[in-house]
């Protein structure tokens, strides 16, 4: 394995847990996903799965312990916040904006940060004159966020760009997940399988370094669900991702999945390989209670 | 204009072409209809409520957050507006014909207006930062209201009695340029990332949130844009009726308003401006129809505006319960209006929600 | 001193009547998670079946308790009515919809019924002409309880109404009412169980519509019977009343945490007195922006209300 120097944990949880009134919605949850990592998360329902991709991704903050993405604590951060230091996230029941095409779902998550206003190169050649127009340059982009509509409503070269960049990259992202032809239909109208992908096309458009999928194989059938399996790691080398996934289908996590961390009620009972996790007779009994062990493998359903 | 001159432009003549093409037809227009004075009025009329709809309809319809307050932005941009034009009544800017300087202070004007209600929309944009729905309805209400018993009880805003003798200085022109812009301003946000983010916003807030949109700055802009046009609005509804009283920025002007974009379909620009300029026409046509006709249905007229009220509110249930998403739902009458208006915003198909 | 007396008798009696009306609010709330903007106009629509009725009655026996029972009855009773085809006509379409269209749909009833009445229409059937809407101008409306000074204190320093007494009495037994209905009976049992799911309650075998309709009709009766009240002490009625009645009683409703009934009656309580002291002692034009200036606030700092549960979306 590289060593931690070359590559730094993209997404790092200590020790984070979760109380909601008196109900403990998890305890101590650790992780660490580095670039190439394949994780799952996995557990019985109520199990804390899905909490805890609300802990990571900033809808819920954390109680206490800590999280890190790309290095930086974002404990109170907001989602969008977090989404924009490279962690995104599908949902469990798919929340795609249903009225809009296929290819604006896409667009709306490639979203340009507004382009500074004076660019940095500048900005440090002015520095490096001593120049006090610098300090104004740097004062302009802080606040360009706020009023970056010009760009828009005068069409600037820049924008027009940034515009066919966008919707080139949203159809390249279609095209990868295998929805092209679906471009310009209503998201609401896809099938459901093809809804799912579209959720990973869209988190995918924010550019993220982490990928967090939750039950991305939910109501999709036999066949649908061996093709994600090979996009799923097909995704993990092409956009260099660390990804972690949240999976019922037993078959399909053990098939993917480098190391499983197992949830129940909200702690971690289990963390190792799918091997491992599969012979842990806790992890048995949270699935079956006293049934026979061998099942929880087999359990493809 | 051949692609291949479009092309030799600088950018920002190419994205002002429309721009400076509306300038040249209204001036035509200005020339031809200036002297029609009733045409005038009513002109002004339809396109204040144009203006007012269509700023609406970026709040209600693409953001999907409820404002039913819109006559309350309206009324900062017509007080500000007008005090400030009272204020420089007598001032002629030197070395400039007077009907120039007068223009030219208009202009100042409408900007004081727009600017003081966008600052007022930022602070009742504040807290849709906590309020979802029916309760930023409320607050939008409420601030509405705050602002007509605040008028009434100022003295320098002439009180319950009105402010009167703004100058006069609006004319067809500078309404419909304002028109043009804000429709413009409404096409171009709708067509860039900034729209889409307030579509997304509107489609679903904890998903847009996730994938990087920052929900409250956007709202609280989109809050900001509309209050802004809202003030154009009052700013030069004040500066064509004789008399601005606080009667004038009710409820019921708020509620028109929202009429118009329910009726339009939230979402749809063209639908909010079809919408305005039908329940603006319509009203004063039948009222002027019955004037004409004289004798007894001369008293009908006065029956036409007692009369709107109620059928404007069976016109929403009715909608409701029919035709939710309005007119045209959330598409673009794109067959009636060029293509040069704007870049095409999203392709959005089928009924609102 | 007496003045600061004086007004929170004020106060809490222009409070009670908030909190009747508030109560309609916070029930429909509490099944449908509708905020019924037409509420307070349905309030009107009572008054003016009261004052139709007060009239009829003649002025000697509209004051006898009997009268003045009769005006309640059909008040209530229609309004009741009125409840149930605005539900069944106008909301049961849409429950399925979208909130935002209920809401629009809530406004569109509101502004109807308002500015409907503001009409007058008169049908001539031969000689007798019957009033089908009754026109903007205000109308007196008869002293069906006389006004009588139930306690002076001083030299006239400090005045309670028979009619404030009486509002409040009237007040506190429907509020402990509505309490025990919603957590002692049966169809209170159901009520809550359409409040938390009202699809579930019904694959329950709950009958829903039946249970949201009862929900309606209560709480239109009672703001019938509340808009009566308000009558009495403003001894006026006007098509736009229920507007500025209704609104108000929304915001003592949000104010106490919508859907929660003791929270309701505190929350018009305190608006009552709020009203009361800014009019006491600056100016009644003010009035109106009390109530917003309050909700406002109050939704700045805590929207769920006094005592309503913040409730966070489910991701």
């Amino acid at each position: 394995m590289t060593p931690a120097t070359v590559n730094p944990p993209l997404l790092e949880v200590r020790a984070a847990s979760i109380q909601f009134g008196g109900l403990k919605a998890l305890t101590g949850f650790n992780l660490e996903i580095r670039q190439g990592d394949l994780k799952g998360l996995i557990g019985p329902n109520g199990a804390g799965k899905t909490t805890a991709f609300n802990v990571l991704t900033g809808v819920y903050r954390p109680t206490s312990g800590d999280v890190f993405v790309a290095g930086q604590r974002v404990n109170g951060k907001l989602p969008h916040q977090i989404n924009r230091l490279g962690l995104a996230r599908t949902f469990q029941n798919i929340r795609l904006f249903k009225q809009l095409s296929a290819v604006d779902n896409v667009k709306v998550a490639c979203l340009a940060d507004s382009r500074p206003l004076v660019s940095a190169e500048r900005v440090a050649a002015l520095r490096r004159r001593g120049s006090a127009l610098a300090r104004l340059g740097q004062m302009l982009d802080a606040t360009n966020n706020y009023y970056d509509w010009w760009r828009a409503l005068l069409l600037t070269p820049g924008f027009l760009r940034e515009e066919e960049a966008v919707t080139r990259r949203a159809d390249e992202l279609l095209e990868v997940m295998g929805l092209a032809h679906r471009r310009d239909e209503e998201a609401a109208s896809l099938p459901y399988g093809e809804q799912r992908r579209l959720e990973i096309a869209r988190a995918l458009g924010t550019r993220p370094r982490v990928l967090l999928l939750d039950e991305p194989a939910a109501g999709m059938n036999t066949r649908e669900k061996s093709d994600l399996m090979v996009l799923i790691r097909k995704l993990r080398d092409q956009f260099s991702l660390g990804l972690l996934v949240i999976e019922h289908d037993m078959k399909l996590v053990m098939g993917i999945c480098e190391q499983i961390t197992v949830l129940d009620h909200g702690e971690t009972i289990a963390y190792g390989t799918p091997e491992a996790v599969r012979a842990d007779p806790k992890v048995v009994e949270a699935y079956l209670g006293e049934a026979q062990p061998a099942a929880a493998a087999g359990a493809s359903r | 204009m051949g692609a291949a001159s479009a092309k030799t432009m600088p950018y920002w003549a190419r994205g002002l072409a429309p721009l400076l093409g509306a300038l040249a037809v209204l001036a035509m227009l200005q020339w031809i209809f200036g002297p029609m004075h009733f045409f005038v009025y009513l002109s002004s009329l339809v396109g204040v409520n144009v203006i007012l709809a269509v700023s609406l309809n970026v709040v209600n319809g693409m953001t999907g957050q409820f404002s039913i307050g819109h006559a309350g932005f309206m009324a900062v941009g017509a007080y500000l507006s007008g005090l400030f034009s009272l204020a420089v009544k007598e001032l002629n800017i030197r070395g400039l014909p007077a009907t120039l300087s007068d223009q030219l202070l208009l202009l100042a004007a409408i900007g004081v207006g727009g600017v003081a209600a966008a600052a007022c929309g930022f602070l009742v944009g504040l807290p849709s930062l906590r309020l979802k729905g029916d309760y930023l309805a409320i607050v939008t209400l409420g601030f509405g209201e705050i602002i007509r018993v605040v008028v009434q009880n100022t003295e320098t805003l002439g009180g319950a009695l009105g402010l009167s003798g703004i100058p006069q200085r609006s004319s067809f022109y500078m309404v419909w340029l304002w028109v043009f812009v804000t429709v413009l301003v409404a096409r171009r946000i709708a067509g860039s990332s900034h729209g889409r983010s307030l579509w997304a916003i509107r489609e679903d807030e904890v998903a847009a949130e996730a994938m990087g949109v920052d929900t409250t700055g956007y709202k609280v802009r989109s809050f900001v844009v509309s209050s802004f046009f809202a003030g154009v609005a009052g700013a030069l509804f004040a500066h064509f009726v004789p008399i601005i009283n606080p009667g004038s920025f009710t409820f019921v002007k708020s509620m028109e308003v929202v009429v118009m974009v329910v009726a339009g379909g939230l979402g749809s620009t063209t639908g909010a401006i079809v919408a305005a300029v039908c329940l603006t026409l319509l009203p004063e046509g039948m009222r002027s129809l019955f004037l004409r006709l004289g004798g007894e249905d001369a008293s009908l007229a006065q029956k036409v505006d007692q009369i709107r009220m109620p059928i404007y509110g069976l016109l929403l249930v009715l909608l409701m319960l029919v035709r939710p998403q309005g007119l045209f739902g959330t598409r673009e009458a794109w067959d009636v209006l060029p293509k040069w208006l704007s870049r095409r915003g999203p392709a959005l198909k089928g009924p609102v929600a | 001193m007496s003045d600061f007396v004086q007004h929170i008798i004020n106060g809490l009696a222009s409070g009670t009547i908030y909190a009747l009306v508030a109560l309609g609010y916070t029930m429909v709330y509490g099944v449908l998670k509708l905020i019924n903007f037409a509420h307070g106009d349905v309030m009107m629509v009572g008054v003016y079946l009261g004052y139709g009725t007060a009239f009829q009655l003649g002025r000697g026996s509209q004051s006898s308790f009997l009268g003045v029972l009769l005006i309640f009855l059909v008040a209530m009773a229609g309004c009741a009515l009125l409840g149930f085809v605005i539900e069944r006509f106008a909301y049961r379409p849409l429950r399925e919809k979208p909130r935002l269209t209920a809401l629009i749909t809530a406004i569109g009833i509101s502004f109807a019924l308002s500015y409907g009445f503001q009409l007058d229409w008169v049908a001539h059937l031969g000689s007798a002409s019957v009033t089908l809407l009754p026109g903007a101008a205000p109308r007196a409306f008869p002293e069906i309880i006389k006004p009588t000074e139930w306690l002076v204190f001083g030299d006239r320093d400090v005045v309670v109404w028979n009619w404030q007494v009486i509002s409040l009495g009237i007040a506190v037994a429907l509020m402990v009412g509505l309490q025990l209905l919603v957590f002692k009976t049966r169809f209170g049992s159901a009520m809550r169980a359409v409040s938390f799911d009202h699809r579930t309650a019904a694959l329950m075998g709950i009958p829903t519509d039946r249970v949201i309709a009862t929900t309606f009709m209560l709480g239109s009766a009672l703001a019938a019977g509340a808009g009566l009240l308000y009558a009495i002490k403003d001894t006026a009625v006007q098509p736009l009343m229920g507007t500025y009645v209704g609104l108000k009683a929304f915001v003592a409703a949000v104010i106490g945490g919508i859907g929660h009934v003791p929270g309701a009656v505190v929350g018009a309580l305190l608006l009552g007195l709020c009203e009361e002291f800014v009019v006491g002692y600056t100016s009644s034009s003010w009035r109106d922006a009390v109530a917003f200036g309050f909700l406002i606030a109050v939704l700045l700092v805590r929207p769920e209300g006094l005592f309503g549960r913040a409730v966070a979306e489910k991701v």
